[in-house]
């Protein structure tokens, strides 16, 4: 099958739903797939943007922390106490471990409340060192001017920040710090080179770390710190990097100042954001766009359900709404239905004014307009019955008027008087029954006698060349009967069967019930017929030609016509031997009704 | 004809998107299950969150599963020493159900039977660290031990002749660790000639022991040269027994591990160098080959995390850093 036909051959109701369905099934995957494409692309955009927030954060606090040691280092620097130590301004031995106390008590002072700050320390090729501890021992000169905070500060103007390390300033401790360290001949510029010093505050590495580990970047995102030489101040996984079990893209993280950029490492990609403090680390926000991927899978998944439960209630919507659109249609198609088995008496509600109400409205005119048309033809078809009926019975007359009023010309010549009363009397009473009242039926006992009449004016005719006898049931003489059905059957019995017998014939007429029905017959033993001439009996027209067996034909259509196919006549007959004829009609025993 | 075409039609279009839904919730279950957080518990040697190397392997533990998403609960003995309490945590560890177990075995036949019936249970076991006896586990990730002695024994060999005196100090009999150590440095010595080694000395994981061992051994043998310590408080009692011997540079020493005692025997020369582990790593990549043997992967049985030889020089290089100094938050 086509789909086409396949299509074709569904009801209105389905085709509404189906298009329905594929509309919406169309437009939800549209829907559904924009809005995915949408929202994923928001969602990129979103975590991009959160992750710039987030960085800048942590670098104006990474800023603000150095700012703050910067200050601090500052604040330091224009302390007299350790101006005074640092000169070397106090004379003898006494009072040099004196400024030295007082120097380090300053420094304890400056950064007592602050947890953050691991240590200050002061030092200076020429010997001079203090810190704020009064506990720890500051190792060797010559090892703390060895190292890298100090050389670092020698070698440049202004503050140098050091990436994350153990600081070994005091023996037997190890810190992971930040170290700021700052030259100090910048403010005490009057100094000669080489009593130049270096002034130092570590920061605690767990303010960083803490800083840096709190930051949440999806599922696995992260955030690392690089300094301008490319070493790590932080990174989660440092040891693994170090162990080169996870990598990081430094020199393109050190190429750009500030945004994003995908970039691949291992067999992973990775999104960096980028942003540097103004002293130059690099913090990098790392997300994984998997990450994103994995809620895409989600969003995708969300879409597509939401969709599918969508589509399924559109679907139910359609399928109601298309058993809504098509009930009145159906409804019609009952009525038609029935109009079509032929019943007119029925009427369709009205629901509505749209299409389909006006269908209907149509519909009940239509049924309306055929309902009239149908009366009008059953009317028409009575009437043309009944002139039908009338026209069988004016037939009858005619015929029969000719002969018999040519026997009494012929019985008046011949002198035969009382012949010719007896005749004209029998005619004149079986005219009065031909004529009657006009009624169809009448009671058997007054066609028998009308029969009777018949019968002696045709025995006169034929000069006793038949004699007759009637054996009718009483029961039935009661009974109605259409007018003038036997008479036709009495003379064609005469014309046909006696008149060419040489021999006096016999006619008996025997009626009795049979069941239901009255069956009269008609028996003479004259010259019989063949087959072929019984059944041109029936066959014959009814028209007005005056012929032979007319009249028989006649009877039986009257007979069907009125009482229908079941009944009228029936023939036996056999040459030299006789032909018999049956009547048959329902037995009705009330005059009138059929 | 036409009616029942139709009704198959519109259920094969019912049906279609009652299949397309429940494709789709599949989908979106299986994902569920996809994703879900692996449960997995780790076992260290101990929890005593004073000793440094438990708690660098943790953050590396707890590393990983941050990053791969899996839900980490720690239990441990008090001191390394309790294995029947391991036995005990580890038969309370099947009872939960985790994917999987990370173990470090405190011994190496007798917590066999309990990880025989971690595997029975159907949970993943990754042995870290110290392995376990016929390698029950799916994957042992640790120090590949022989080599990091071979390493300790050949920056010995480098500072002395060959046909000069050496003595190990072990840290205790019939360890699996200690066996494999020993018998790197003893592999290394006679391909290169040196053949003059004293019988091992145990400190049974004491310093004190070792101390006395090492000076004991000093004052029979003063033409000895090189001294391997195979663990932390080996290689501390041996130095302190050099340094108050007044044999500094006289007799070479290479450690194992490390400790701020160890830190100053590296800055005061004592000590040539340490050989270190990479605790951390052994951490994550537990974790992560704990993840993949659940989620399916093939791993290798063995994986070994490396080792540094850790000098004076390079001790405060960035990389070494974090490793002789673990930053522990």
């Amino acid at each position: 099958m086509k789909p086409h036909r396949f299509f074709r051959s569904r009801s209105i109701h389905n085709n509404i739903a189906i298009s329905f369905s594929l509309l919406i099934l169309c437009t939800t995957i549209v829907l559904s797939y924009t809005s995915y494409r949408l929202s994923s692309a928001a969602v990129m955009g979103n975590s991009v943007a959160y992750t710039s927030q987030l960085i800048e954060q942590v670098k104006l606090n990474i800023e603000n922390y150095i700012s703050n040691m910067e200050s601090i280092a500052a604040l330091v620097l224009t302390s007299s106490d350790l101006e005074k130590y640092v000169k070397g301004s106090s004379s003898g031995r006494e009072g040099k471990v004196k400024d030295k106390q007082l120097a380090s008590q300053y420094l304890r002072s400056v950064i007592q409340s602050r947890t953050d700050i691991s240590s200050i320390v002061y030092a200076s090729s020429e010997g001079i060192t203090v810190s704020d501890r009064l506990d720890a021992v500051l190792k060797p000169l010559p090892e703390l001017i060895a190292q890298e905070w100090y050389q670092q500060a020698m070698n440049q103007t202004g503050v140098a920040v050091s990436s994350s390390h153990v600081q070994h300033l005091f023996q037997d401790e190890y810190r992971w710090v930040v170290s700021i360290s700052r030259k100090l001949s910048d403010t005490f510029s009057e100094m000669e080179a080489d009593r130049q010093g270096v002034l130092l505050v570590d920061l605690n590495y767990s303010v960083i770390n803490n800083l840096c580990k709190q930051i949440e970047l999806g599922k696995r995102g992260y955030v690392f710190i690089v300094d301008p030489s490319g070493s790590l101040v932080y990174h989660p996984q440092q040891q693994l990097i170090y162990s080169q079990l996870k990598f990081e893209q430094l020199e393109t993280v050190l190429g750009i100042k500030s945004g994003s950029v995908t970039v691949n490492t291992g067999n992973e990609q990775k999104l960096y954001t980028v942003d540097t403090t103004s002293f130059g680390w690099k913090i990098v926000g790392v997300t994984y766009p998997d990450d994103l991927v994995a809620n895409k899978q989600q969003m995708q998944g969300t879409a597509a359900l939401w969709g599918a439960v969508s589509l399924i209630f559109a679907m139910a919507i359609s399928v109601l709404l298309s058993y809504a659109l098509t009930k009145p249609l159906k409804n019609l198609e009952i009525n038609m239905k029935k109009a079509e088995r032929g019943e007119f008496d029925i009427r369709v509600e009205i629901e509505s004014t749209n299409e389909i109400g006006k269908l209907a409205r149509t519909f009940n005119l239509m049924i309306m307009k055929i309902k009239e048309l149908m009366s009008q033809i059953v009317m028409e078809q009575e009437m043309k019955r009944v002139s039908e009926l009338k026209a069988l019975q004016a037939q009858i007359k005619p015929h029969f008027l000719y002969n018999t009023l040519d026997s009494i010309i012929w019985m008046a010549e011949t002198g035969k008087m009382e012949e010719v009363v007896e005749m004209t009397s029998s005619l004149s009473k079986l005219l009065r029954s031909t004529i009657g009242e006009g009624e169809e039926l009448i009671p058997i006992a007054r066609e028998l006698e009308h029969i009777r009449h018949y019968l002696t004016i045709q025995n006169m005719r034929y000069r006793n060349k038949f004699t007759y006898s009637i054996e009718v049931h009483e029961d039935i003489l009661e009974c109605s009967i259409l007018k003038l059905v036997l008479q036709p059957l009495v003379e064609n019995a005469i014309y046909h069967g006696i008149k060419h017998n040489p021999e006096q014939g016999h006619i008996l007429i025997r009626g009795k019930k049979e069941q239901n029905d009255i069956t009269i017959q008609v028996i003479d033993n004259g010259v019989g017929m063949n087959p072929e001439q019984m059944s041109k009996l029936l066959l014959q027209k009814a028209d007005y030609r005056i012929g032979s067996g007319v009249g028989v034909a006649n009877v039986n259509h009257r007979i069907q016509l009125y009482f229908g196919d079941h009944y009228g006549l029936s023939f036996t007959s056999e040459m030299e031997e006789g032909t018999t004829v049956t009547l048959r009609i329902p037995a009705l025993y009330e005059e009138g009704s059929p | 004809m036409s009616s029942l075409w139709s009704k198959i039609g519109l259920s094969a279009l019912l049906l279609f998107f009652i299949v397309a839904l429940g494709w789709v919730g599949y989908r979106m279950f299986t994902n569920e299950l996809d994703t879900k957080v692996r449960t997995i518990i780790y076992v260290p040697k101990t929890i005593d969150s004073s000793i440094e190397f438990w708690e660098v392997m943790k953050q590396g533990v707890a590393t990983a599963a941050k990053e791969f998403g899996a839900d980490v609960h720690t239990v441990g003995t008090d001191t390394e020493l309790d294995v029947d309490k391991q036995i005990q945590l580890l038969e309370q560890a099947i009872q939960k159900k985790p994917d999987a177990i990370i173990l470090a075995a405190t011994d190496y036949y007798r917590l066999v039977p309990i990880a025989e019936k971690i595997k029975a249970a159907g949970i993943t076991l990754i042995t870290v660290d110290s392995g376990l006896n016929g390698g029950v586990s799916e994957s042992f990730i640790a120090t590949d031990n022989y080599e990091a002695g071979r390493k300790a024994a050949q920056e010995l060999i480098e500072n002395i002749y060959s046909d000069d005196q050496v003595a190990i100090v072990n840290f205790v009999q019939g360890s699996a660790t200690a066996i494999e150590r020993e018998k790197g440095v003893r592999d290394a010595f006679s391909q290169n000639g040196v053949n003059h080694v004293y019988d091992t000395l145990y400190s049974n994981g004491s310093s004190q022991r070792a101390y006395q061992l090492t000076i004991d051994l000093l004052k029979k043998q003063p033409q000895l040269k090189g001294i391997i310590g195979l663990n932390e408080p080996s290689t501390l009692g041996a130095g302190l027994a050099i340094m108050d011997m007044g044999l500094k540079s006289k007799v070479k020493l290479v450690g194992f591990d490390n400790s701020s005692s160890e830190v100053q025997l590296l800055e005061k020369e004592i000590m040539l160098g340490t050989v270190i582990q990479k605790p951390f790593t052994m951490g994550y990549l537990a974790v992560k080959t704990a993840l993949e043997v659940v989620s399916g992967h093939k791993v290798p049985p063995v994986m070994d995390t490396g080792s540094e030889f850790i000098t004076k020089e390079n001790m405060y290089t960035s990389e070494n850093e974090k490793l002789m100094f673990p930053f522990i938050e």
